[in-house]
């Protein structure tokens, strides 16, 4: 069998460094030990003809491998899971329920917090963001409190390790830097037992590794944080 | 085997026309043709720990079988298309490729639809409200477009109507304003196509005879 090719960027704003979707499925494949390559696209070729032809919504990542072409890191993750060890239980209604709760971090969890970062992030200069953003902080925490007294002092979501936690807690992960990433301690961990992962670890290096351009141009004001939130960190 | 027991509103505020997400997996279940018994819960009672039991985020719907519960009604449908034939192709690409559309409803359409749903109906009525609509819209219509040109001339997603096509129809349900989708006629058409099978006829009407309750007190008129 030939490696699984994957796509990726070979630049991206400072705030996304370490958030972009191919690490869930670099996470992924790590986990299961299964080697891939990467194709990098510049920024902004995501968006022209030949990547739209693998993903219509101009999106990374895609998956390749031996004539098959998917998008979608859940679906990626989920494809990988029933391809190799590691990622669903053996016993049926086990993976089920590992599939519910992929489900449920990208479609209950995700939608509220994707939310707070076009707030925070990608309208942050425009006037309504601000008034808007307690009904969105409000949302999310909703969110937090429930999935925390679900978790409770469990290790994982749902026994093991699985597909469910990676991308809960890849989901997790984008309330870094926000007073919402403390608010409960449990989940705090939780997160925290995901990343210290050596397949975490070696996903996120290699992403990292990947951002190898200059921006573009007219993006150029994006590579680094703005000075007064580099200094809070 | 029992029947599959799955958890919906005896009234919800959609005034029946099968929005809330119950509807995903009836329709699911028509398709395959299993039968189904429903647990009905009062507007209100799904935040309540006999339900939290079944969906730690106190929604609906819930799915049980011999022993196992089930809640995200992707998870449901997803696992309904294991369980019977009908709802993606046999060939393995195939299949993967269904589940990829299920997942692009869910994680790139559905947000879209659903923060113009909350643009509309919960901060509607905000000072910023319309200033911010013309935002909400592009991004919508971004994607709208993008999946416009996927669909083409098709009448389904990828080959026959499989899982992906039935979340994703149910998705664009949430467009709220008729004259948004009719700037897409394709899709329009998809939607149009997804509500005349059969299997979603039955499920609407079956979603409709349950809702046999009133709303809760002090609801708005």
């Amino acid at each position: 069998m030939t490696k699984p090719v994957i796509t990726a960027f070979d630049w991206v704003p400072w705030f996304a460094k370490g958030q972009v979707r191919d690490l869930r499925v670099r996470w992924a494949l790590e986990e299961v030990g299964q080697d891939y390559e990467v194709r990098y696209l510049p920024q902004g070729t995501q968006k022209q003809p030949p990547h739209r032809m693998l993903q219509p919504f101009g999106q990374v990542p895609t998956y390749e491998l031996d004539g098959l072409a998917l998008f979608e890191s859940g679906a990626i993750v989920l494809h990988i899971g029933e391809a190799h060890g590691g990622l669903l239980p053996g016993d049926a209604d086990g993976r089920a329920r590992a599939i519910e709760w992929m489900f449920a971090a990208l479609n209950t969890v995700e939608p509220p917090i994707s939310d707070y970062a076009i707030a925070t992030l990608f309208e942050d200069h425009e006037p309504w963001s601000k008034p808007r953003l307690p009904s969105i902080v409000a949302r999310i925490s909703e969110r937090l409190d429930e999935l925390s007294r679900h978790l409770g002092e469990s290790e994982w979501l749902d026994g093991g390790f699985s597909g469910g936690d990676l991308l809960m807690i890849a989901v997790l992960r984008q309330l870094k830097g926000t007073p919402l990433e403390a608010a409960h301690a449990n989940l705090a961990a939780y997160v925290a037992r995901g990343e210290a992962r050596p397949a975490f670890r070696r996903a996120l290096a290699a992403q990292l590794a990947g951002f190898t351009a200059k921006p573009p141009p007219e993006y150029a004001f994006l590579d680094q944080p703005p000075a007064r939130q580099g200094e809070s960190k | 085997m029992t029947k599959p027991l799955i958890t919906a509103y005896n009234w919800a505020p959609d005034e029946g026309r099968g929005l809330v997400r119950d509807m995903r997996v009836r329709w699911a279940l028509e398709e395959v043709g299993q039968p189904y018994d429903v647990r009905y819960l009062n507007w209100g009672e799904q935040k309540e720990p006999a339900h939290r039991a079944r969906n730690p985020f106190g929604q609906v719907p819930a799915y049980e079988e011999d022993g196992l519960t089930l809640f995200e009604s992707g998870a449901i449908v997803l696992h309904i298309a294991e369980r019977w034939p009908g709802l993606w192709p046999n060939d393995p690409a195939g299949r993967a490729r269904a589940i990829e559309w299920m997942f692009a409803a869910l994680n790139t359409v559905e947000p879209v639809v659903w923060d113009q749903v909350i643009a509309r109906v919960i901060d509607g009525k905000e000072s910023w409200a319309s200033d911010r609509w013309p935002s909400v819209l592009e991004r919508l219509r971004a994607r709208l477009g993008e999946l416009s040109q996927a669909l083409g001339d098709n009448d389904w997603l990828d080959g026959e109507f499989s899982a992906g096509d039935l979340l994703m129809v149910q998705v664009l349900r949430h467009v709220g304003d008729p004259a948004i989708l009719a700037d897409y006629p394709n899709l329009k058409d998809y939607v149009a196509r997804g509500m005349t099978r059969p299997a979603f006829k039955r499920a609407l009407e079956a979603l409709q005879a349950g809702q046999t309750g009133q709303p809760p007190a002090g609801w708005p008129q």
